[in-house]
């Protein structure tokens, strides 16, 4: 049995290989992108709503809503990235009740790359919003002593995000196989159907925790600018 | 090796492919159709209220112009209600002096009938008076009415006081060719002679040439009348008739008393008596 789906090579060309990783994101990209297009390419603005538009309205609305929630702001320039996130990892998950499918989330490595991304993304996104002094002004707050710790918590959380969804969508999986072996009927089942609420809850955790790094380091710009009004 | 580098840069642009594509055909279209249809039902909402302002002003045009209309009818029948009260009022006037004229004229009309009718009254019981008197002596004796007039017209003469008949003398003297003899009825020739032999006892001056003229006249009701120059004598049934018709009069007063305060309430009660 093997924990890592990377190590499963389907494809390799010189240095060029296709794990199962790799193989099964694209898979999810694919769903998701077709899926999109296929709805999106009839939207009526008024009228009647088709089903899967409505189901992406209101998705979409709700991921809205949670953002503005969380970082009280306008959720229009974080939407694609925190939006991605959640409905990348939450498809990612949900589709691990399909037989023979292995959830790239189970990856450390697709993990670490989503967390990595945050990682980049919080900077870009508190760079965008309040100028470069202004964000790096930040790591000194509240004295010049603090740099040290803002600077091992900013890698200390990248690095719980990756761990946390890898620890949960892999023990999972393990979980499953595992059951599979000492009771073979209905538990399996059961435990799969919590690994679904399981994964709905990893995606809506990581997505959240983005947004709130992300609106961490765009917020202080926003209270300055508030305070300036006043 | 759980952590695979390769994987990490690979699901790196995976995960970054996959932020374009679906902000290309999710989120964009999406939120596009969401925007879009917001801003139709904020338009369609803003024509809606547009709309009710309009009917809202509409609706108080409407009132208004209902009030007015209402306004104009009561003033219109106000109008008509009064012109009705001038109307009758008027016709009422009218129609009163239509009745006092009718009054007046039938007053007027049976104040004449009633001076005809006592007219033919008089006329007629005179006559009746005369007849009946004519049949009473014809009855009575067989000497003729005429007779006794006659009689009684020459005692007349003879009895007359002295100083009517030194008039008469005068008279007889001034215009001898003027003496005429009105009479009732016929007067033979006998009677004639007998009356001139009377006036030349009275006159012995006017001797044979008497010239007396003998004129029968019915208005003259059963009498005589000597007309000589100015100066008269006469004897008939006039002063008799006189009184019966004060009499008569009387008698139509009584009976038509209240004739001229009730208008109209009574026939004209002259009609058929004056015929009669």
């Amino acid at each position: 049995m093997t924990i890592n789906p990377d190590e499963i090579v389907l494809f390799e060309w010189g240095w060029f290989k296709i794990n199962s990783t790799i193989a099964f994101t694209w898979l999810v990209i694919f769903l998701l992108t077709f899926g999109s297009w296929l709805v999106t390419r009839r939207l009526s603005s008024e009228g009647e709503l088709s089903r899967w538009q409505n189901l992406l309205e209101v998705l979409i609305t709700g991921i809205k809503t949670q953002i503005r929630e969380v970082s009280r702001q306008e959720p229009g320039p974080y939407l694609p990235f925190v939006g991605t996130l959640f409905i990348f990892i939450a498809l990612s998950n949900i589709l691990a009740i399909v037989p023979g499918y292995v959830p790239p989330t189970s990856s450390l490595s697709t993990t670490a790359a989503l967390a990595i991304c945050v990682f980049i993304a919080v900077p870009v996104f508190g760079i965008a919003s309040q100028g470069v002094l202004n964000y790096l002004k930040q790591y000194l707050q509240p004295t010049f002593f603090m740099l040290p710790f803002n600077l091992i918590g900013e890698l200390s959380r990248t690095l719980a995000l990756a761990v946390r969804l890898y620890g949960n969508m892999m023990s999972g999986t393990i979980i499953v196989a595992i059951l599979l072996t000492i009771t073979p009927l209905l538990f399996p089942v059961v435990m799969q159907a919590l690994g679904l609420l399981t994964g709905l809850i990893q995606a809506y955790i990581f997505a959240i925790l983005a947004m709130v790094y992300i609106a961490s380091a765009s917020r202080a710009h926003e209270e300055i600018a508030k305070k300036g009004e006043e | 090796m759980i952590i695979d580098w390769y994987t990490i840069i690979f699901q790196i642009i995976n995960f970054m492919i996959l932020v374009f594509l679906l902000r290309r055909f999710l989120y964009g279209p999406v939120i596009r159709a969401m925007d879009e249809r917001e801003q139709k039902i904020v338009q369609r909402e803003e024509v809606a209220q547009d709309k009710k302002e309009e009917a809202e002003q509409e609706q108080q045009h409407y009132r208004l112009k209902t009030e007015e209309l209402e306004e104009k009818e009561e003033e219109i029948i106000e109008n008509a209600r009064a012109e009705a009260v001038k109307e009758k009022r008027g016709l009422l006037d009218q129609a009163r002096q239509e009745v006092d004229e009718t009054r007046r004229r039938w007053q007027e009309s049976f104040e004449r009938e009633k001076e005809t009718f006592t007219a033919e009254l008089r006329r007629r019981i005179g006559h009746q008076a005369c007849t009946v008197a004519r049949r009473c002596l014809q009855d009575l004796a067989d000497a003729r009415l005429e007779e006794l007039i006659w009689a009684m017209f020459l005692k007349k003469l003879n009895r007359l006081p002295d100083q009517d008949r030194s008039e008469l003398k005068k008279a007889l003297e001034a215009g001898e060719d003027e003496i005429t003899l009105h009479s009732a009825f016929e007067t033979g020739p006998g009677r004639v002679e007998e009356f001139k032999e009377i006036l030349r006892d009275l006159v012995p001056a006017a001797g044979d040439n008497l010239n007396l003229d003998a004129v029968t006249d019915p208005g003259l009701i059963c009498g005589l009348e000597l007309d000589a120059g100015g100066y008269r004598v006469a004897w008939n049934i006039d002063s008799y008739l006189q009184d019966l018709e004060e009499q008569v009069l009387k008698e139509v007063e009584q009976n038509f008393p209240a004739v001229s305060g009730e208008a109209g309430g009574k026939e004209v009660p002259g009609d058929d008596q004056a015929g009669s």
